[in-house]
């Protein structure tokens, strides 16, 4: 071993590894259960790696939840036909999806519907689109 | 004898050179397909191929084969996914080692001495350098790309990269050290529309084993790779939902 491989070899030991890994699907939301909001957009965000749209979302009582849905990245959406403009605050659409495994009003999206019944974008997503 | 020579030699100096085949293109993952048995075949013996290519992700504790040091293992137990979706680490990109299988797709560009891969997940770009040098010393600066020398095998390019900077393997607690050498084998499927590659790595400081992939990328001219521009305030996004119920 040379000395540089020894010097890099003994860092290695000593410091913890720095890595990170992509925000993952299978970790946070559950494939197996769908759960679909109803509710009016107060903001959609449009960058990578994820975009998020807020919805209110009010019950039968009338109590107005705040719920999120991420997307996918935008990259992705806007093959298909998403933009930043598709979706506004003001607007009422629904979402179905896949919930978030810790139980937080948080879910993935997997289409978007407007009021008048237009789909957002061209195709809704899948598991195979999960990034 | 002597005219065979050099009929030989005139027959070699006017016949125009093997086309090194042409990978240059937009190219996305492709979803379906079945791994190329020869491609399969040119792994070293003992490698596990793991198959969390494109569409399937494992889920946490599952390394897909892979046998991980008792180090290793407890770092990846101890691993807590809500960690990444910080401020500071959501834009972070991943190494070449789990990015390479995204479902994001990539640009070839390529020249004989050096062929650029541009890939739209994170905005990382490789450097392939296809004429003859060396890996540069091993205290040379590591980063999520590595350093790529690449050679023709044939119709095969072979990828040859070191000097990559710690990170994930399989997104889900396994990180790999920045002693990670990596070798891709790419090659054309016969129609040209498909672009296969195994993707082998070996790790000691990390694995008992070594891994490997599959992966198959779908040509689809006349499109490019999108901007990435990571926005690190998604965090908050997630951080934020149910503060206010």
């Amino acid at each position: 071993m040379n000395p540089s491989k020894a010097l890099s070899t003994a860092a290695l030991c000593l410091a913890p590894l720095a890595a990170q890994a992509h925000h993952s699907f299978t970790v946070y939301f559950d494939p197996a259960k769908e759960v679909t909001i109803t509710g009016t957009v107060t903001s959609f965000r449009f960058t990578n790696p994820h975009g998020t749209i807020v919805l209110a979302v009010a019950d039968a009582q009338g109590r107005v939840r705040e719920w999120r849905a991420e997307t996918n990245a935008p990259v992705v959406l806007q093959r298909r036909g998403w933009t930043r403009a598709s979706v506004k605050p003001g607007d009422r659409i629904t979402i179905d999806g896949w919930p978030s495994r810790d139980g937080k009003p948080y879910i993935r999206l997997r289409r978007a519907v407007h009021q008048d019944g237009r789909l957002v974008g061209t195709a809704p997503f899948g598991r195979q689109d999960q990034s | 004898m002597r005219f065979a020579l050099i009929g030989l030699a005139l027959l070699s100096a006017s016949a125009p050179a093997l086309a090194e085949p042409d990978l240059k293109g937009f190219w996305n993952l492709a979803f379906e397909g079945e791994p190329d048995p020869a491609l399969i075949a040119k792994l070293p013996p003992g490698t596990v191929v793991i198959e969390d290519t494109g569409v399937v992700e494992f889920p946490e504790d599952e390394y897909g084969g892979l046998i991980l040091k008792p180090e290793a293992l407890a770092r990846a137990r101890a691993w807590q996914p809500a960690d990444e979706m910080k401020l500071e680490r959501v834009c972070l990109p991943p190494s070449i080692v789990y990015a390479i299988q995204g479902p994001f797709p990539f640009e070839v560009h390529q020249t004989p001495g050096l062929i650029v891969l541009k890939y739209e997940y994170f905005d990382q770009t490789r450097l392939i350098f296809m004429d003859g040098r060396p890996h540069p010393p091993a205290d040379a600066p590591h980063s999520k790309m590595g350093h790529s020398v690449g050679r023709w095998d044939g119709d095969e390019l072979v990828i040859d990269t070191t000097h990559i900077a710690a990170s994930t393997i399989t997104n889900n607690g396994l990180d790999h050290s920045d002693s990670i050498h990596m070798v891709e084998r790419y090659k054309l499927s016969a129609d040209g529309t498909r672009l296969m590659a195994t993707q082998w790595f070996e790790d000691p400081a990390v694995l008992d084993n070594t891994g490997a992939r599959f992966i198959q990328w779908a040509k689809q001219p006349g499109q490019h790779v999108f901007p990435y521009e990571c926005d690190p305030s998604f965090a908050l996004e997630y951080q934020q939902a149910g503060e206010v119920d």
